[in-house]
Order: C-alpha cells, then sequence, then structure tokens
C-alpha cells in the first residue's frame, strides 16, 4: 500500500527530487485531503449551526460529521468530547486557562517533563507562576528517555495535573504513556497527552489509555493548517469553562448576564475554520486507508537505516538514544552550525529542520545550543538518506 | 534558492569559513563600557558584544558566543568595521549595510567581505544570520544609548 506513496501527494509532482525530511513540522497534504477542502470552499460553502438554509443545513451536518469521526478515531463514544481548536498549542492552553487556572492553588504544582514542546510547557509554566504553584519538570536520562522513578516521585497530593508528549518532537522518544497515565491515575491526578507528533501514525484509544485531556493538530497528520483537537474525558466536560467569548457559545444573552452551552460548543466562540475541519475529515479518511503498524514499519524501517548510516559518518553525531523511537532524529555536525548543514542540504533538494525545536530547556540540559532534525513520515524512503548521508559527507569535506 | 550551490560555496570559501574559523577578537573581555547581547531565539544564535567606548569613539571591540558560520563571520567583520569608528559613523554604517540587505537590490559598494555578505542575502532564509549583529548594535545605538 505503501509503495506508491508519493503519488498521493501534488508536492511531489512539483518536487520530484524533494527529499522532506521535516514532517515533525507539518506533514504534506495528500491530493484527497486538497480536493475536499476545495469542495466545500467551491461547492458547499455556507456557514454552520445558525442557517436555516440547506447549504448551511449541509455544513453544519458535515461539521458534526467531522467531530464524530474525530471522535471514533481515538475511541470515544461521545462526540461531544471533541472540541475544534486551531491546534495543539491552543488545546493545551485551554485546558491550561479554561480548566485548571481557577482550581490551582499557592502550594499545588504541576508536572510536565523536559521533554516537552514549549507549547506544553509556557502555559503551566504561566499560570504557575500566577498562581504560585510550583512548576515541576521529569528529568530524562543520559538517552534522552523519560526518568520515571523521578517522575513517579514528582506526582503527590497537590499534583493538580500531570501534562506530556507521546513523542518528543526534539530526540524521537516514544514515551510509554500507558505506564504514565497509571502513575498519575493512582494518585487520581488527571492526565494531559500532546499527541501532536503521534496522532497520525499510532493507535490512541481511549479505552486503552484512559487519558483525561488528549491535544493534536490537523497539520501534522496530513490536514491543513490551523485545524486541531482537544479532548475532555466525560468526567471533566462540566469544569472547561469558556476561554474567550463571543457568538456560538451561548444559551442566553440579556444586558445583565450571559449563560453558556457546554463544552465543547463552549470554547467554539466566533466562526471556526469549518473548511479546514473538512480537511481534517479527509485527512482521517486518508490515514484510515492504511493499517497503522505497516505505517509505523515503514517510518521505523527509514528510520533505523537513517541512524545506521549516519553512524557510519565520523564528525556525525546523533542526540539522543532513546530506547523506542519514532520518525524523528536529531543530529550536529562537528564544527558546522546546523543551520549551516541545512542550508546546504537545502542546495541539494534536502529539507531539513535546524534550531532548537521550541524545546529549549531540553537544549540547554543536553549542552547542545541547536541541532539538525530529520523526521520521517510514510512517504520518505531509504534512497534519501542515502542522498542525506551524500550530502552531509560532501559538506564537511567541503567545510575541511 | 536565488544562487546556485557553487556560487555559495564561492561565497563561504572566500570570506565566510575563514572568518568563521579566525573570527576577530573572539573573546570575553569583561569590564568594558559597553556590552549587550545579539540573540536570535528563533535559532539560538546568541553573541555577546563587548565594546570599549573611549570618547564615542568604538576603541577596542571583542565578542564570543554561539552562532552560525554566517553569523559569527557577519559580526566579526561588524567588529573588524566599527574599530576606531565614532558610535556616529558606527551608526550609519549599521543603517546603510541594512538597507541594503533588506533592499531588493544593492544600492551601495562596501570592501569585499561585506559585499559577500549582501550577495548571500539570497541564501534561502539567512538574512537574519547576517543581520544579527548589525542589528543588535543599532538597536543599542538608537536605544540604549539615548536611554544613557
Amino acid at each position: 500500500m505503501l509503495k506508491n506513496i508519493k503519488t498521493y501527494f501534488p508536492i511531489f509532482e512539483k518536487y520530484p527530487d524533494l527529499a522532506y525530511l521535516d514532517s515533525a513540522a507539518t506533514t504534506q497534504r495528500p491530493k484527497s485531503v486538497n480536493e475536499a477542502i476545495n469542495q466545500f470552499n467551491s461547492f458547499e460553502n455556507a456557514n454552520i449551526h445558525r442557517g436555516v438554509y440547506d447549504l448551511s443545513n449541509s455544513a453544519t451536518k458535515k461539521f458534526e460529521q467531522a467531530r464524530e469521526k474525530v471522535a471514533r478515531y481515538i475511541g470515544s463514544s461521545n462526540p461531544k468530547t471533541i472540541a475544534f481548536t486551531s491546534g495543539t498549542t491552543h488545546s493545551i492552553n485551554i485546558i491550561a486557562y479554561s480548566f485548571l487556572k481557577s482550581t490551582l492553588n499557592k502550594g499545588d504544582n504541576i508536572v510536565i517533563t523536559l521533554l516537552d514542546h514549549h507549547a506544553n510547557f509556557i502555559p503551566w509554566q504561566m499560570i504557575a507562576q500566577e498562581k504560585g504553584a510550583e512548576l515541576r519538570v521529569v528529568p530524562i536520562n543520559k538517552k534522552g528517555d523519560l526518568d520515571i522513578t523521578s517522575l513517579g516521585k514528582m506526582l503527590d497530593e497537590k499534583t493538580k495535573i500531570l501534562s506530556l508528549n507521546h513523542i518528543s518532537n526534539s530526540l524521537g522518544t516514544v514515551n510509554d504513556i500507558h505506564e504514565i497515565i497509571d502513575l498519575g491515575h493512582k494518585k487520581n491526578i488527571p492526565v494531559m497527552i500532546d499527541a501532536a507528533q503521534s496522532v497520525a501514525y499510532y493507535d490512541l484509544d481511549i479505552l486503552t489509555f484512559n487519558y483525561d485531556f488528549l491535544a493534536f493538530s490537523g497539520h501534522k497528520m496530513f490536514a491543513p493548517f490551523g485545524t486541531g483537537v482537544l479532548y475532555v474525558a466525560e468526567k471533566w466536560i462540566k469544569s472547561i469553562t469558556p476561554y474567550n467569548y463571543g457568538g456560538g457559545i451561548i444559551k442566553n444573552v440579556s444586558a445583565e448576564e450571559t449563560t453558556f452551552s457546554d463544552y465543547p460548543f463552549n470554547i467554539e466562540a466566533g466562526t471556526p475554520n469549518i473548511s479546514g475541519v473538512m480537511g481534517l475529515s479527509s485527512a482521517i479518511d486518508f490515514i484510515n486507508t492504511f493499517d497503522k503498524a505497516e505505517m509505523r514499519q515503514h517510518i521505523s524501517d527509514v528510520t533505523h537505516y537513517c541512524i545506521e548510516q549516519l553512524s557510519t559518518i565520523n564528525d556525525v553525531k546523533i542526540i539522543g538514544t532513546p530506547e523506542k523511537r519514532s520518525g524523528i532524529v536529531s543530529f550536529v555536525v562537528k564544527d558546522i552550525h546546523p543551520h549551516d548543514v541545512a542550508s546546504f542540504l537545502n542546495q541539494d533538494n534536502i529539507a531539513v529542520r535546524a534550531g532548537m525545536h521550541c524545546t529549549q530547556p531540553l537544549l540547554m540540559y543536553l549542552e547542545t545550543p541547536a541541532t539538525v532534525r530529520v523526521s520521517f513520515s510514510i512517504y520518505n524512503d531509504r534512497q534519501e538518506v542515502d542522498r542525506l548521508k551524500a550530502s552531509l559527507v560532501a559538506l564537511i569535506k567541503f567545510w575541511t | 534558492m536565488d544562487v546556485t550551490k557553487e556560487e555559495i560555496q564561492a561565497l563561504y570559501k572566500a570570506h565566510i569559513l575563514p572568518e568563521n574559523k579566525h573570527p576577530y577578537h573572539f573573546e570575553a573581555k569583561e569590564g568594558t563600557s559597553v556590552s549587550f547581547d545579539a540573540y536570535n531565539p528563533m535559532c539560538g544564535d546568541k553573541f555577546h558584544l563587548y565594546l570599549n567606548v573611549v570618547n564615542d569613539v568604538f576603541d577596542t571591540v571583542h565578542f564570543d558566543g554561539i552562532g552560525c558560520a554566517i553569523s559569527k563571520a557577519s559580526t566579526s567583520m561588524l567588529l573588524k568595521k566599527i574599530e576606531g569608528m565614532s558610535k556616529i559613523d558606527a551608526k550609519a554604517i549599521c543603517e546603510k549595510f541594512i538597507n541594503n540587505l533588506t533592499n531588493d537590490h544593492q544600492v551601495d559598494e562596501f570592501n569585499d567581505e561585506l559585499n559577500t555578505l549582501i550577495a548571500l542575502k539570497h541564501f534561502d532564509g539567512r538574512i537574519d544570520c547576517i543581520k544579527l549583529a548589525w542589528e543588535a548594535l543599532l538597536n543599542y545605538l538608537l536605544v540604549k544609548d539615548l536611554e544613557g
């Protein structure tokens, strides 16, 4: 099924020589997703919820069907556990500000990890500082795996939430969220999972993992930018309050007071990204045509081949050797700054990312100012790794 | 990309790599009359500039820190350029250089190494690396210096 996978993605028609190794930043968009967006914009466009004419009713129906599809995608039987947001960052901020902040007190603590993206770091830091709470950051070991013993010790009766990513966007570490969620729940602590890097390729079935909150972005799962999802477990739905105000989230408005709809509608003020949600719905259809285990196997094969090949270059040092790795590999090249590496790879039509990857605390701990990051998806192959290696070898020769 | 790989390599070979390898006055110098960071939080490049000003002239100039070859070479070239220069003249050269970087076409001539930096503005996404220290110095001269 993955054999002619590139033909699904128009970008590779325009740039057949492009080795796109930056899917952790955003995945490429399949033709079917672009067509779904175009179909809505061209022939089905109307605002949702408040119209009584056919086009609006149809748009509303498709929008709510997309909510049901997202719910099914993560194994939730209740579509009202799903809110559409602009992305992972937005979803996490909603939980920080609309769920936790009002009940967070001085002396409480929030537990996150050193592997977390700034999106799952700064919102918690801000409300902790504002409320006089403590932000506890779970350390990692030398390999880049979370120190689970420390994590267990950090959780106590004053911990109000544990929030962590499923996969590190910098090192590629796949966290054992099953075990970690259990650790949190044993102490009655709600657990939020940032699934930005895993949602496209991993089964995140709620019945298996039992997370309390789940956040992910559309654009890292073949859907358009500006789409995201927040899942809230039924037991917490009543605790989610509006964070911004406007049309579409109210039950009743008078000059004296306003009463609000229940979650998820109370956090979807204003007109949502309706065509984007159509694209997200189509992206789920696209993913569902594949076997996730086969997707992971393919990405794992390319990733391990990449590690094997990079390891043969003396001046290349791979950052992090986690026990379980996704399709993300960070590395540095001796005496060549990651930005210079990325720029020269670009000259050979190899797209990689260089920098801190929104994980400054992690890179500070690793005493690495920046890394080159390659990240693979289903459309990458071993030949692209060979090109990466050849380009790096040529660059090192040129540099010295 | 607006320039070929060969052209980029030639520009690197001529000025960037030598300057990156042997940057001018690349050392921390505590106790200077002026010091500030040139920092790009988007990529992590961070240089600290140590400038000693005597009678409104940049008397001795040093820097240290971490950054890519372009930002390091550019900072080094900036310091060479302003050493011995008055603050007024340094402000003028920074403004002129940044103006030539950000305009579509180069309108002023500089020395060979600064011309190389301007030529590299066409190297995808690297203009911020070139500008880093120049903007930091200009910011100091326009804002911090006036604040006293």
